[in-house]
């Protein structure tokens, strides 16, 4: 079986203070540390895991800038056969659209039985690249997946629905399928292994070899127009207790029991 | 303009929630932009829902065929591309569910529409559509716009457009034929799975106190258990604290794991984003401990601390046995 895992190299934010950079249409990005999107750290383990247990090969692909060599290389030592970076700086404010389109036109020479991504990048949480891409090569797709199996070309799984609830689903392959946090535990990756890859190649794209021009990503190419990104408005908020440890929690513990909660 | 088109969402025979917020949404922008509001119904048997519809929506097409008796994204494309293939200049809401997001990404380029998903507000400016989203892990807020903006597809995020139902509409119905013929699609439904039941019920307690994230990697979940059981409450959590099997998922608050009410429900290391935000609306009282002063929880908490929760659970837990005495 053949595998395709696409992987997103993203801005780490969820615990750093962000500013607006100076043209207000994104923040400043220089000071942070990025990695490789939570949801697709559970897309390749699956891909191995498949590969594993049905035999095959995983590719993993991102679009992404020279940096994320490192993140492919992390994708080879969890067990990747081989790993693509698809990058020109005119891909440099592409939105989910371009990144499909460029996805779709990496996917188109080369055969596959399945393509696996994340649902979500928690960048953009834009949900959209792996529906996107299914439906431009013609295939079926599924987002919020989780139990894979594979038989008679088909595979069956479960997709999560509202409070709790999940459908079962069975789909031709080939297929794209988005996968959930959450489905696998993505294995601990040792200096070993990262070091026993450290001289695999990893090519580099262009977007030419794509058969795209300059127009066609970036900016210039994508459907979606950000006209400025500010922080959300303060608003009522809550009240902040201050002071040490101790202090914030014995007065916390006394607006629980003002509160007639305790 | 010509239309905002709203797709109705339903589940077992009955019309989602999300439905009639695309339709409040629809409401909003629709003068705006000059169009009218069209509702568009696919299900295995329209009749009550079109009735339901027609009340609170000026034109209702619906069409009925089995194989929407459940979401199947391959059915929907079908038959919402045969019915929007001839047209332009229209925008299509849906809400931003878990159905939905398997369906909109792979319709919008079956529809060569532009899309923008999860947003949480709309506005219209000059006949232009914009729309509003939050980006970098829910902290930042963008405003986008349409590039090609004759087709538009846009998702709502759950709970941003409240609707008011008036029951004056009398709307008019338009029943379609079918476009699907028998065939077998790529993609079949075989059933759903109810949610694992366990030991807990979070759903009925009073006092939740909920981890995330934030309490690292490798936690000790005894810590906050016994800050739990201190409190006389039960312990709840984020989903990644399920995805990393440190509690099973019948702990996990929000819109897909378990909705909640408590009468205090004390976050710890817990970000905020709104599918976990989602699940805690019934709570009067929240309480967050973040070591991060811009994380999206301070905005719904009543009370917060910028702290470490690893430091502040144990004290907690201290004085709470002080003050119960
Ligand atoms: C379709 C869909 C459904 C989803 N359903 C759910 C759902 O039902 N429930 C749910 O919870 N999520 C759900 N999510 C995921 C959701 O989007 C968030 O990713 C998730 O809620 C984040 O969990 P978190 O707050 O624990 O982690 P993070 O967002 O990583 O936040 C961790 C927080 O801890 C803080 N922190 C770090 N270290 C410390 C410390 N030492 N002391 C104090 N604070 C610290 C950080 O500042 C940060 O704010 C869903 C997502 C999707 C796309
Ligand atoms: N630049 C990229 N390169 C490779 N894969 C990507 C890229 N962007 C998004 N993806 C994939 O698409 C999924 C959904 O991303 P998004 O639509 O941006 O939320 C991610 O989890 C990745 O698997």
């Amino acid at each position: 079986m053949k595998i395709i895992a696409c992987m997103k190299w993203i801005p780490d934010t969820s615990e750093a203070e962000l500013t607006i950079a100076s043209n207000g249409k994104d923040i400043k990005k220089d000071d942070l540390d990025y990695d490789l999107n939570d949801w697709d750290r559970f897309a390749i383990e699956e891909a191995v895991q498949l590969k594993e247990k049905y035999e095959g090969e995983v590719t993993a692909v991102s679009v992404a800038p020279e940096d994320a060599e490192e993140m492919l290389r992390e994708c080879l030592a969890r067990g990747a056969d081989e790993a693509f970076q698809i990058w020109n700086d005119a891909f440099e404010g592409s939105d989910g659209y371009v990144i499909a389109r460029t996805l779709a036109e990496f996917v188109k020479k080369r055969p596959f039985d399945l393509i696996l991504t994340g649902t979500l990048a928690e960048d953009d949480g834009g949900g959209q690249v792996g529906g996107m891409l299914g439906a431009m090569l013609g295939v079926p797709c599924a987002t919020l997946v989780s139990q894979i199996e594979i038989s008679d070309g088909k595979a069956r799984f479960r997709r999560e629905l509202e409070g709790g609830l999940y459908e079962k689903v069975e789909m031709e392959l080939p297929a794209v399928i988005s996968v959930a946090t959450g489905l696998n535990e993505p294995r601990f990756v040792s200096i070993r292994a990262v070091r026993k890859v450290a001289s695999v190649e990893i090519p580099t794209i262009d977007i030419d070899e794509l058969g795209l021009d300059e127009n066609q990503v970036g900016l210039a190419g994508s459907r979606i127009t950000v006209e400025n990104v500010f922080l959300p408005p303060e608003g009522e908020g809550a009240e902040i207790i201050k002071g040490s440890v101790e202090e914030s929690a014995a007065r916390l513990a006394e607006i629980l029991k003002e509160k007639g909660v305790l | 303009m010509k239309n905002v088109y709203v797709l109705a969402e339903h589940r077992n025979g009955t019309l989602r929630d999300t439905t009639w917020e695309a339709l409040a949404a629809a409401g909003l922008i629709a003068p705006g932009l000059g169009a009218g509001v069209v509702c568009l119904l696919l299900a295995d048997d329209v009749t009550g829902m079109a009735g339901k519809l027609v009340q609170e929506c000026p034109k209702v097409i619906a069409v009925e065929d089995p194989a929407f008796k459940t979401f199947n994204s391959d059915a929907y494309i079908k038959c919402l591309k045969s019915l929007l293939k001839d047209e332009s200049d229209y925008v299509l809401l849906m809400g931003a569910s878990n159905s939905v997001i398997d369906l909109a990404p792979a319709l919008s380029v079956e529809l060569d529409a532009s899309m923008a998903t999860d947003c949480f507000g709309l506005e219209v400016k000059e006949n232009k559509l914009f729309a509003l989203r939050q980006i970098y892990s829910y902290k930042i807020n963008a405003l986008v716009s349409f590039k090609e903006a004759t087709r538009i597809l846009v998702t709502l995020r759950g709970g941003s457009f409240p609707f008011t139902p008036t029951g004056q509409a009398n709307g008019a119905l338009d029943r379609k034929d079918s476009p699907i013929s028998s065939e077998k699609f790529r993609k079949t439904f075989i059933g759903y799975e109810e949610a694992e039941k366990g030991d807990v019920d979070i759903s009925t307690a009073d006092k939740i106190v909920s981890v995330g994230r934030g309490i690292g990697d490798e936690p000790d979940m005894d810590v906050f258990q016994s800050l739990a059981d201190a409190f006389g409450g039960v312990l709840a959590c984020s989903r990644p604290i399920v995805d990393k099997n440190l509690l099973p998922k019948y702990h996990q608050v929000g819109t897909s794991g378990i909705e909640v009410k408590p009468k205090v429900y004390l976050a710890l290391g817990i970000s905020g984003a709104f599918q976990h935000v989602g699940g805690i609306k019934g709570s009067p009282l929240i309480v967050a401990v973040n070591k991060d002063p811009r994380a999206p929880i301070f905005r719904v908490a009543q009370y917060g601390v910028i702290a470490d929760v690893n430091e502040l659970a144990p004290a907690l837990e201290e004085k709470i046995k002080e003050l119960k005495g």
